[in-house]
């Protein structure tokens, strides 16, 4: 069953086409990542798919919904943590999550069971009391990412999760992305190669609007006779001419 | 509840939190302006009738409701620029809730700010404690409105860095242009209308007058009510298109 299809979907500003006629199928359950340089439409791609823009043409479906059409529908089974941490600084963690959830219009019941599984699956028990804004960069990014659980989603949106992070923290963070990949259909968007490569079921490589490629790393690594994602994708987004 | 009303209500909490527990905007919407109205007292009130508690507490809650620009409009630049405003739009929470909220949140602040100068100066002169005190409180609050839909305009269209240099423009226009610190007879009789044709003398002798009685109450009350409210009420509109079109192009 498919939990995104997209139909031709377009994006323009005034004269810059910022996504040139997607067309993608991604399986519930499927972790994807759209890798791409920066401006290839990655953002832009998810931001409609997520309604928070309008397409300029084209269609895309959230299990039975339009993003033109349904877009109430789909807010209600998708979330996204952008680029940017976005958290209420001067809230706790746990004011934070409380906020989010009862925005979202969840029960109490209901939050302090979302509560006990944000705080299991990103250990932020340790520090609900404390204000985001006195977090460190990879704990705000942590609730930033949480936050987007609070509504339970079906299809979740990250879009560059890991930008700024240090290794370690990038690290623990995989780990959570790979614990969330079992209960909902995730999109990733990321500048780390190694990233994609660790986490991707299949991987989308998007250029100037256009997505280039779309398959396993393992297709990849065949279709550019390449043994690391890095090396495929500089491959493909410069067509070969950066090649070793 | 509905379900609007009920968003409204929680935005309007978090952002209340937000603002409070920011220690500079206690400094600056409380501390500050409780410190120039014991200080401006003591100094001059024997000296000019300016500074006597029925002109000067009116005027500091004025002045001290021009910082609330500057605390409406950096909430909004920093929701705004870290992509928490945009995350919440994939809320059901629409561009007039998070407005509303934003207003809402901001309006007790102002109405504790009135409270407290007003008490303060009634506590050092106690004449001016009456039942026109209790009005001017609720003046406060219309005229706060004022500076809110400020903050909300200038929110939407500054950055985070920028607002604190162009809130200062109000709080500037607030002190040089209510005519509270200085007495405005010796000045141009084009320089005054310029002043009376500006919201910020009139906010001052909404608060003054309601405060200590109306002898002409078109020229003394309604007029400069009527003009607070039309900057007040253009303000929030542009403030409303300027926020949707701003998300929007986000």
């Amino acid at each position: 069953m498919n939990a995104i299809t997209i139909k031709n979907l377009r994006k323009e500003y005034k004269d810059i086409v910022a996504v040139d006629d997607l067309n993608l199928e991604i399986e519930e359950g499927e972790l994807f990542s759209l890798l791409g340089v920066n401006g290839a439409g990655k953002t832009t791609t998810i931001k409609m798919l997520s309604t928070l823009t309008k397409p300029t043409s084209g269609d895309a479906y959230i299990y039975d919904y339009s993003i033109n059409k349904d877009p109430d529908k789909i807010k209600e089974i998708v979330d996204i943590s952008m680029q940017e941490t976005a958290v209420a600084r001067k809230l706790t963690v746990e004011e934070n999550i409380d906020f989010y959830a009862k925005l979202s219009g969840q029960k109490e019941e209901e939050i302090e069971n979302i509560k006990k599984y944000i705080y299991s699956s990103f250990e932020l028990d340790k520090v609900s009391s404390k204000q985001a804004s006195k977090l460190s960069g990879g704990w705000q990014r942590k609730l930033s990412i949480a936050l987007a659980l609070v509504t339970k989603p079906k299809v979740l949106f990250l879009d560059e999760p890991t930008l700024g992070l240090d290794v370690i923290a990038r690290r623990e963070l995989w780990k959570t992305i790979r614990e969330l990949k079992k209960n909902m259909t995730i999109i990733l968007t990321t500048h780390y190669m190694e990233e994609a490569e660790a986490l991707s079921d299949r991987i989308g490589i998007m250029k100037d609007g256009k997505l280039l490629f779309v398959g396993t790393k393992e297709e990849l690594f065949v279709k550019t006779n390449k043994t690391s994602v890095e090396d495929a994708f500089i491959s493909i987004v410069s067509g070969g001419e950066l090649d070793e | 509840m509905n379900s609007s009303l009920s968003r409204i209500l929680i935005l309007t909490k978090r952002n209340l939190k937000e603002i409070v527990r920011d220690p500079l905007s206690l400094i600056f919407t409380i501390a500050f302006p409780l410190f120039m109205e014991i200080l401006f007292y003591l100094i001059f009130h024997d000296l000019t009738t300016q500074f006597e508690m029925k002109y000067l507490a009116p005027g500091i809650v004025v002045f001290s409701e021009a910082f609330l620009s500057l605390f409406t409009g950096l909430l909004i630049a920093i929701d705004r620029n870290t992509s928490f405003l945009t995350r919440l739009y994939v809320s059901k929470a629409k561009s007039y809730e998070f407005i509303l909220s934003y207003a809402i949140s901001i309006v007790p602040i102002a109405f504790l700010q009135s409270i407290l100068f007003f008490l303060v100066g009634g506590i050092i002169e106690p004449t001016i404690f009456s039942f026109n005190m209790i009005l001017a409180i609720l003046m406060s609050i219309i005229t706060s409105l004022f500076f809110i839909a400020v903050g909300i305009l200038f929110g939407s269209i500054c950055s985070e860095k920028s607002i604190g240099g162009v809130s200062s423009i109000v709080i500037a226009g607030q002190s040089v242009l209510s005519g509270m610190w200085f007495p405005i007879e010796g000045l141009s009789e084009g320089f005054i209308t310029f002043m009376k044709i500006l919201p910020f003398k009139n906010a001052t002798m909404i608060i003054q007058n309601t405060l200590n009685g109306i002898n002409d109450s078109f020229n003394d009350f309604v007029l400069p009510l009527l003009i607070v409210l039309a900057y007040t009420v253009v303000l929030f509109v542009v403030a409303i298109i300027v926020f949707r079109n701003k998300m929007k192009s986000k």
